[in-house]
């Protein structure tokens, strides 16, 4: 039991968190759109599901704390406590407090109370000047249901009826459910007809006293959506059968025909409802016949009936249901090991040439292509889940400098693997800091300039193939061409006299340690930042650009992998050592006579598709050649994949080119893990390491070392 | 063993919560089995929860399949009637035993 109620706790801590992410959310939207009702109804609504939840799993210090926060809601949404920026602000730092106190279940440190207590003070405050009492007089005021609008505030949503039923599961009270609370609070939202169901309830000899047989429906009329009635259950649907569908909109619409709620609640089979009304004259019919309507009057209502019939239907029959991310990830792991031993399959069926076994191993491959797409996209997240971060970063950050600045979004519903979101989340913090505080200008400035006062920071996403392009774009005054020249002269990254295109001149700001910030801020100005988000997103196999024009502001895009579990590759060889070269960077492949690429000597450029494509033996890079000489094994026809590398192509010299390969990638080990050039290993299927190319940091490694623009500018 | 003649009461008091649905099984399961006539007395409870009342239908199907009686006695705290009508268990007047017998939805 003990067990059980650690993982409901765990649970528990999970959906709060999201509630907070959620009232965060809400509350910045709030911030810029006072009036919303439906936005100070679903703060509310947040903020009342984690003070309850939390009261029922012990959390005392949070479930008091967000009571106080939920009645000065309350205030809000009576309309006696209007929003201002302050209030938002210390709605926020509320929110901040809820989330630090969730960490603490059985008594809170000190120092922490008392940051409580302050708050809480403060919070006294904005109620009293509301309510006109004295702030330490006032007394908790509990309004209950969650969404109920409270007596005197404008109706925000339209009443409608909802037929609920509710079954818990049989070891609901095991985890200290109480079940009677949760139907009091659901009638409590509106006007409600509760019907319980204790037929399942057995003899005293058989029961079991600690299991549930009870079970409700209930037809509740109530101004609040869907959510407001999940909400209540949100700690025990996972275990009970929930089902909430709307009957009527307004105060229970049209009468529904008796027939139709016998079917709707099973009581009698559609079936033996048409028998029974066979017997008599349908009421179209009758009225055809009395010319009250015409046939095809009574043909049109029927169609529209039959339709309302259908979307019902699919309303009740779409969901969804929560999955501990840890299974997904042992679930991708699973994959990933069918994945290696369908390639040894499919090795083995080649070795003994057995008609039989191939067949069987490519029905195999089918299956298991089939079931990585499918696992691969269950962990696909919208990236729009992390935007809500980055608008208070926004929000908090341009308080604090004095600026005004606005987080704009597009594209949040676009999917990326769950790993990747995670590891964005920090790297984007760090641009987006950065454009606050170097990009935007102080709101005066901006004026004088002819710009309007807040500056706007554009986060966008979007896919592209097999990446998605993460943007963010801001409105200020640009990098400073000569301010980054100087800078990188001072740090011996260019010579004095060297020409440096503008884009490789921006790039530069990615080097470690490098500043152009004439003073240190709290925020940035040390030069400590953009090296890690460059390393960060290198390290993700995606890559980092920079634009900028002065005086109109920056554009920083990032283009990152869909996925870092499993990706399609193409095999090589070099000698006896195996290579993955991801695929959606593969531009195309050519054969090259050894002596002709011998020939070129140090000029390692050849033509491909009228374009010069530098190119480097991956043989001599990774140095596979013994004693230095030209190995024994080496082919008189050499081949050369050509790869997208960022804007640049490069060509990558291999012995023999194997094919397209699903790869399961799997981390370096410490030994290899500064390798240049190498991003992750693969196992093949007769157990042999394959390494994954980075095919990024080829090229660049490949522009550093041979000074590939000079040799183009020579060509 | 006694049987029929006189009832046998039992006092429940204090809160009935899923704590002390394993007893009150027992308790009533012991008292039908010895007698003909059981009363529960009511008047004292502070607190029924899903668990116990659950209990109570279990008992009142128990007698029933036994062929013996099972009662409510007292007036009903208007804790506890609040609570069950709110969760729809209460048609109708239910401040005395039998009122409150007839009133609870399927028992």
């Amino acid at each position: 039991m003990a067990q059980s109620l650690d993982r409901f706790k765990a649970t528990f801590r999970e959906e709060a968190f999201e509630l907070l992410a959620q009232l965060e959310d809400k509350l910045l939207e709030l911030e810029s759109q006072p009036l919303n009702g439906e936005l100070i109804n679903a703060a509310f609504r947040a903020i009342h599901t984690v003070k309850g939840s939390a009261a029922m799993f012990g959390f005392d210090a949070v479930s008091g704390f967000a009571h106080e926060m939920e009645t000065v809601l309350d205030l809000c949404r009576g309309g006696s406590l209007s929003i201002t920026k302050e209030f938002i602000g210390l709605a926020l730092k509320g929110r901040d407090q809820l989330r630090q106190l969730m960490e603490f279940e059985d008594g809170v440190p000190a120092d922490i109370a008392e940051e409580s207590e302050s708050l809480l003070r403060r919070f006294k405050e904005f109620s009293a000047k509301a309510t006109g009492s004295s702030p330490t007089t006032m007394a908790p005021q509990d309004k209950g249901p969650a969404g109920g609008a409270p007596a005197g505030s404008a109706p925000i949503l339209q009443a409608r009826t909802y037929r609920i039923t509710f079954k818990p599961a049989g070891d609901v009270f095991k985890n200290g459910t109480k079940v009677l609370n949760l139907i009091e609070e659901l009638a409590g939202l509106g006007q409600a007809d509760v019907f319980p169901h204790m037929e399942g309830v057995p003899r005293l000899r058989e029961i079991d006293p600690e299991a549930c047989y009870a079970w409700w429906e209930i037809l509740l009329t109530a101004q609040v959506d869907e959510n407001a009635i999940r909400d209540i259950f949100i700690f025990v649907e996972d275990q009970s059968e929930l089902r909430v569908a709307a009957v009527a909109e307004g105060d229970g619409g049209e009468i529904r025909r008796l027939g139709d709620i016998l079917v709707d609640r099973g009581a009698v089979s559609a079936g033996a409802l048409r028998d029974a009304l066979g017997s008599q004259k349908r009421l179209g019919e009758v009225l055809v016949e009395n010319h009250v309507v015409s046939k095809p009057q009574v043909e049109s209502a029927l169609v529209e009936q039959e339709h309302l019939k259908k979307v019902q239907q699919r309303s009740e029959t779409a969901g969804s249901i929560r999955v501990a991310s840890d299974k997904l990830d042992a679930l991708v792991d699973l994959v990933g090991e069918l994945v290696t031993l369908q390639a040894r399959l499919a090795q083995t069926s080649l070795d003994m040439q057995d008609g039989g076994l191939a067949s069987v191993s490519e029905q195999f491959e089918r299956l298991i292509s089939q079931l990585r797409d499918n696992t691969m996209s269950i962990r696909m997240l919208p990236i729009g889940s992390t935007f809500n971060k980055f608008r208070r970063v926004v929000r908090d950050l341009s308080i604090e400098l004095g600026k005004e600045a606005e987080l704009l979004t597009e594209g949040a519903e676009t999917e990326l693997d769950k790993t990747v979101i995670e590891r964005l989340g920090d790297p984007l913090v760090h641009i987006i800091r950065n454009s606050v505080d170097h990009g935007i200008e102080k709101p005066e400035v901006r004026e004088r300039g002819g710009k309007p006062r807040a500056g706007a920071i554009k986060l966008s996403a979007r896919h592209s193939g097999a990446y998605v392009l993460i943007q963010v774009s801001d409105d200020g005054k640009g990098l400073d061409r000569d301010a980054i020249r100087s800078k990188a002269i001072e740090r011996g990254l260019i010579s004095p006299t060297q020409e440096v295109g503008d884009q490789d001149l921006y790039q530069l700001i990615f080097e470690p340690g490098f500043s152009t910030a004439k003073t240190v801020t709290t925020v940035s100005g040390r030069g400590v930042g953009m090296d890690v988000v460059k390393r960060e997103i290198d390290s993700l196999g995606g890559s980092a650009q920079l634009s900028t024009s002065p005086g109109a502001g920056m554009t920083v895009t990032l283009k990152i992998p869909l996925t870092l579990a499993i990706i399609e590759g193409l095999l090589v060889r070099i000698g006896s050592e195996f290579f993955v070269v991801p695929l959606s960077s593969v531009d195309g492949c050519i054969e090259v006579l050894r002596d002709t690429l011998a020939s070129m000597g140090r000029r390692r450029i050849i033509s491909y598709r009228d374009e010069l494509v530098p190119f480097v033996p991956l043989r001599s890079f990774f140095s596979s050649e013994k004693d230095g000489g030209k190995a024994e094994d080496e082919p008189e026809i050499e081949q050369i994949v050509i790869a997208s590398a960022q804007e640049y192509k490069i060509g990558l010299v291999v012995d023999q080119v194997i094919g397209d390969y699903q790869t399961v990638i799997k981390p370096l080990g410490r030994l290899y893990r500064d390798v240049d050039g190498v991003s992750g290993a693969t196992i093949l299927g007769d157990g042999t390491v394959a390494l994954i190319l980075d095919v990024n940091r080829l090229a660049f490694v490949v522009q550093r070392e041979s000074g590939i623009k000079a040799a183009l500018g020579e060509a | 063993m006694q049987t029929g003649q006189s009832p046998k009461i039992i006092n429940l008091h204090g809160p009935l919560t899923i704590d002390r649905s394993s007893s009150l099984k027992v308790e009533i399961a012991e008292a039908l089995e010895s007698h003909d006539n059981v009363l529960l007395s009511i008047s004292l409870v502070e607190e029924l929860d899903l668990a116990c009342l659950q209990v109570l239908y279990a008992a009142k199907a128990e007698a029933a399949a036994l062929g013996k009686d099972l009662h409510f006695l007292g007036s009903v705290p208007s804790k506890v009637t609040n609570r069950l009508k709110a969760c729809g268990f209460l048609r109708g007047p239910s401040e005395h035993a039998e009122g409150f017998e007839s009133a609870l939805v399927g028992f």
